[in-house]
């Protein structure tokens, strides 16, 4: 019988969901034994061509990671949809925009003023921006279109699953290459490999929390030597733990870090950013407006730091893009 | 343009204070802006910020968000924690670029429809300066 | 939800009171194209017995189950229309109402605007319908015991009318004592009986009923549970000497310490082991054990052996259905200095002048200051009342001038040649009897002096000099006086405080605990199951006070005789599947109505039913969408807002 095949992309991404599927180390064997990688742009030499090629809908799966940003992504998530039978969002970037997902709080003039330009340690002293296309010998290269928002990818094409994080663990990423490999797949849109509850779940810190968790301060990673037997949120670092789907093994705080929040939200939340913020602002333990404020002051960039995953996905999905009128 | 702008205003209204103010400017026959689209709920402390953007997505161009006074709370403290969130989103609003004077926090107790009505016209007005919302909305596919 | 929702809409007309100004027809039109709108119907009056037949009808023939009604307030037949469609076969809670009465056709002038307003009410009140589930109503027995906290008169009053209703209760009272402070009044206005004689009646009749249980030197250190289900923790202090105790006297004789009695509100002396009054119930002395120096000499000398230096206090837990909150006030304390108040002994309160005249005080009812009779007196009226002062609160504290105008009559029955001022802001005699006084008190001569600005109080070596601009001469006066009697209100007590953590209730603008309403529920507390009697929510007399503790005992007599409390089922729960104990939650809820319990290895949070009082400012908290407040879900009302505008809702 022939073996499943299995496809796996990069969007607009860092490589590091390529690097964790590396990182699966010789379980990359037990997965070369069970399926047939067809097209894995980093790894191995087919071609978008050799896609084409294939028959409609028999990629068993397609894992795709990284956002939609350039036509080229969005062009390749259409094809891929078309030729699998399941397509994976995988790491935070392709489910919910991750980090690059943040670009979406400007907008394209802005981006390339202040990247290629504004930043003082650029070196260009001609202005030189990308260009769409170029002369060279008579032909014309064209490099693919910005889109004007960096999207997931269930924006652009019917996604089946989610796998969270950045990126998803080998432990996770194994869970959900075995769930793919089944058969014995939950409904259509879940998030699979990782947990169904909030990284407090699996913390080892969550019982030394107190009755109350309430704090008065915020402190940044650098202005606290937290003490590794209790919880971090409850010695005023901001810990997204709460608000995080768990299934990572709390790693980071295990490494006294506080969570950031890269396996996004929990299934009923549909806005990450507004969640987090507002357990985090509830239990601000201050009744007056003067205090509180005091208190966010210690937080210059709520959108950066709540949505820092997220942001592509959220109810704006950026800096409110108003029509002109 | 050649209608007038009609903002509309999401309303989230605590069933014991601005409810009950706003049932009163009914029963006292008082007048004010048809802008306002009242969702009830039991304290301001149920308001989730998910609520406000979900609004604004909606289509909403401002957002009222009204509850019992400090101190007065039907549920001794849920108004607090509005005012919390509150403060944290309206940060979070100016950098998503809307500004936060579409938001707004008031505290309209039982017996205050006078204030509310003052408050409706008021936002109204202020609503119809900033000018439509008017958010392009990405549709999932 | 497992089947289809089939949503009927049913629009009212209220007469002309919706109908002249929302075009019900448009907006029934409107209902029946929106998506699971399976009819729409109208009428004149739908809350009348024809209208809800008509949704009964409509319910069965056209299969719906959820019903939508566009009418009046949900404050006015919410319940009318949930009872409606029980009667249909469908759970009371499939019901949602849209507000076009209140909210729409009283407030708006424009037809067509209100029509608009109408039309999107209802798509919002639809989207909410299509997701409501069916919700069981909760009910909770109570039981029939009352806490009553407060040994005072409206303590008191309250207590003897519960336990002779038949019901049992716990009388805890802070002092050592029953009797308050009407106890240490002395001949009261308009009876003719000393304050202690006539709180002594009611302690009498306290300590005999057999379904009052007294805990003096106690206080509530905790409550938990909420109406008909508290718990209450009481606390009490060790008093050191038992009931063996023949009150012979001679442990007060050797007690080497003295400190201000403030039963006699520092007037004169008490020993570190003492009685607090001749009536003092239970008439046991009590070793006061700040100021004993365990010395051991009250030991020695006592026959019976009733007295025990190392004596523990004790706590009991008790199961309530109801609190009342009878701890009354605390007089006025002046700031020292203010009208030259502690700055000398010519200058004294008007409760320090109860105890003075009392035949049973101090003094043997003499007035003697500094070793003599004062020949003429000024009695400063609203001292700590009506913003006199800078610490003064801006309210009239009611029971002072009857109190002040009865002590100059006394003062000049006794002594008829005392020369009295008056000088007041503001003359209050507005009970039964009142003005009688303020008139004999004109006949006797008590000269009436009016201030808008507070006078200045002058002290000398033997005199008193007082400033005041009259207000009515129009003139700047001069009054000696030999002695100044500061007529003080009344404040909220010390521990206000501590007691509203416990108890969980608000306070009013001025300090005192609020009530449900300040004309309809004046004797009970915003929450369930806390009722309020007497000075504890605003200056009171003696007859205000015992009116509002009769009050509050018909109030828990009233819950006590319904047996069981109803809690509308909109209450908070968290997902065992999806919580995970993140605790979160817990400081949200001022009820204290989730904890986290172990399930397996792990924490979940559990809301308790009956305390949740439905506010939801958990669910909004809830960092994972764990916690859900049913009728008010996260879905279902982001389905309300979705449907704002017609872009993605309906």
């Amino acid at each position: 019988m022939e073996k499943p095949k299995i496809a796996m992309y990069w969007c607009a991404s860092c490589g590091g969901c390529e690097e964790a599927t590396v990182d699966l180390a010789e379980k990359i064997l037990d997965l070369t034994s069970l399926a047939d990688i067809v097209f894995w742009p980093v790894a191995l030499d087919f071609k978008e061509e050799d896609v084409e090629k294939l028959p409609d809908g028999s990629i068993t799966a397609s894992l795709i990671n990284g956002g939609v940003r350039m036509t080229e992504h969005e062009h390749m998530v259409k094809l891929l949809r078309k030729k699998s039978k399941i397509v994976v969002a995988y790491g935070a970037c392709s489910a919910w925009g991750g980090v690059p997902g943040l670009l979406n709080l400007y907008g394209e003039e802005e981006l390339f003023s202040r990247v290629y330009r504004e930043i003082p340690t650029v070196e260009n002293p001609e202005k030189v921006t990308p260009q769409r296309s170029i002369k060279v010998d008579d032909v014309e290269l064209k490099l693919p279109d910005v889109l004007p928002r960096l999207l997931p990818i269930d924006r652009v094409i019917e996604v089946d699953y989610y796998v969270p994080g950045c990126p998803p663990t080998p432990e996770v990423t194994w869970k959900a290459v075995e769930a793919l490999l089944s058969g014995t797949l939950p409904p259509k849109g879940s998030v699979i490999g990782a947990s169904e509850k909030s990284l407090c779940d699996e913390c080892p810190l969550n019982e030394t929390k107190p009755d109350k968790v309430l704090i008065q301060d915020l402190k940044r990673p650098h202005q606290v030597i937290p003490d590794p037997e209790k919880c971090l949120l409850t010695q005023g670092m901001l810990c997204l733990g709460p608000a995080t789907r768990g299934g990572c093994q709390a790693l980071c705080v295990k490494a006294r870090m506080p969570c950031t929040g890269c396996f996004g939200p929990l299934d009923r939340v549909t806005d990450y950013g507004a969640k987090a913020a507002s357990f985090v602002a509830s239990i601000v333990d201050f009744q007056d407006e003067e205090s509180i404020e005091k208190v966010m002051d210690r937080l210059p960039d709520p959108v950066g730091t709540f949505y820092r995953y997220t942001l592509a996905s959220s109810s704006l999905g950026g800096r409110a893009r108003r029509n002109k009128t | 343009m050649s209608e007038q702008f009609e903002p509309k205003i999401a309303l989230f209204a605590c069933n014991w204070c601005t409810y009950a103010a706003m049932d009163l400017a009914g029963t006292s026959r008082m007048k004010y802006p048809p802008n306002f689209r009242v969702i009830k709920v039991m304290c301001s402390g149920r308001v989730d910020p998910q609520f406000i953007l979900e609004a604004f997505r909606d289509g909403a161009d401002g957002v009222l968000v009204a509850g019992c006074h400090p101190g007065d709370c039907h549920y001794t403290e849920g108004n607090y924690k509005a005012l919390r969130r509150m403060a944290l989103l309206k940060r979070m609003l100016e950098t998503l670029g809307i500004e936060k004077e579409r938001l707004r926090l008031e505290w309209i107790s039982a017996a205050e429809a006078a204030r509310f009505v003052k408050v409706a016209h008021e936002m109204v007005e202020q609503i119809k300066a900033l000018g439509p919302l008017q958010l392009s909305v990405q549709v999932r596919v | 939800m497992t089947e289809e929702p089939r949503v009927g809409v049913f629009v009212c007309h209220c007469g002309m009171n919706i109908a002249s100004t929302v075009d019900v027809k448009k907006v029934v039109e409107y209902a029946r194209t929106l998506p699971n709108v399976a009819d729409a119907k109208e009428y004149v009056f739908m809350c009348s017995a024809p209208g809800q037949d008509l949704i009964k009808e409509d319910v069965k023939k056209c299969n719906l189950n959820r019903v939508v009604v566009a009418a009046c307030s949900p404050g006015m037949h919410e319940a009318t229309f949930r009872a409606s469609i029980v009667e249909a076969g469908l759970n009371p809670y499939l019901l949602e109402m849209a507000n076009i009465r209140e909210q729409c056709s009283w407030v708006q002038l424009d037809k067509q605007k209100a029509t608009e307003v109408a039309k999107d009410l209802i798509r919002m009140a639809v989207a909410k319908a299509r997701l409501l589930e069916p919700l069981e109503e909760l009910r909770v027995g109570v039981e029939p015991t009352s806490l009553v906290l407060g040994g005072g008169v409206a303590g008191l009053r309250a207590s003897l009318d519960l336990a002779e209703r038949g019901y049992k209760l716990h009388l805890v009272e802070k002092l050592p004592t029953l009797g308050g402070k009407a106890a240490r009044l002395g001949k009261l206005a308009h009876v003719d009986i000393r304050g202690a004689d006539l709180v002594g009646s009611l302690t009498r009749a306290a300590a005999s009923n057999s379904n009052i249980r007294i805990h003096v030197n106690s206080e509530l250190v905790d409550l938990e549970g909420s109406v008909g289900t508290f718990k209450a923790k009481i606390r009490t202090a060790p008093r050191f000497v038992d009931e063996k105790c023949t009150l012979c006297g001679e442990c007060f004789r050797v007690c080497p310490i003295e400190v201000p009695n403030e039963y006699e509100f520092g007037v004169s002396k008490r020993k570190a082991i003492y009685l607090p009054f001749k009536e003092a119930y239970p008439p046991i002395p009590v070793i006061d054990p700040e100021a004993c120096t365990r010395c051991g000499e009250c030991v020695k000398v006592c026959e019976p052996g009733a007295v025990f230096l190392d004596q523990k206090g004790t706590e009991v837990d008790v199961a309530a259905g109801a609190i009342t909150l009878a701890t009354g006030f605390e007089p006025y304390e002046p700031p020292e200095g203010e009208y030259g108040y502690k700055r000398s002994e010519k200058v004294l309160t008007l409760f320090q002048l109860e105890r003075l005249l009392d035949e049973d005080g101090p003094t043997g009812g003499e007035l003697k200051l500094g070793g003599s009779t004062p020949r003429s007196l000024a009695f400063i009226m609203c001292v700590g009342s009506l913003g006199t002062t800078e610490k003064a609160h801006p309210y009239c504290s009611r029971m002072c001038c009857a109190s002040s105008l009865k002590n100059m009559l006394r003062i000049k029955d006794r002594y008829p040649e005392t020369e009295i001022y008056a000088i007041y802001k503001d003359i209050r005699t507005y009970g039964r009897g009142d003005e009688e006084l303020y008139e004999k008190t004109a006949e006797r001569l008590v000269k009436y002096v009016r201030f808008e600005e507070s006078p200045k109080v002058n002290l000398h070596s033997d005199k008193v000099d007082i400033e005041v601009y009259d207000t009515t001469l129009q003139e700047d006066l001069l009054i000696p006086v030999d002695a100044v009697v500061l007529a003080v209100g009344m404040s909220p007590s010390a521990d206000m405080d501590k007691v509203r953590a416990i108890v969980k209730t608000g306070c009013s603008p001025e300090g005192f605990i609020r009530e449900a309403h300040l004309k309809l529920r004046p004797v009970e507390a915003p929450a369930d199951g806390i009722f309020l009697a007497g000075s504890v929510t605003s200056p009171k007399n003696i007859v205000e006070s015992v009116m509002a503790g009769g009050a509050s005992a018909a109030k828990v007599a009233t819950l006590f005789a319904n047996k069981e409390v109803r809690i509308e089922p909109i209450i908070a729960e968290a997902t065992e599947e999806i919580c995970s104990g993140c605790a979160i939650c817990i400081a949200m809820c001022p009820y204290g109505a989730i904890t986290r319990k172990e399930k397996g290895e792990k924490m979940v949070a559990k809301v308790d039913k009956a305390l949740c009082k439905a506010c939801g400012t958990c669910v909004a908290a809830c960092p994972s969408g764990a916690m859900q407040q049913s009728g008010f879900k996260d879905i279902q009302v982001m389905a309300q807002v979705a449907a704002l505008t017609e872009r993605r809702g309906g």
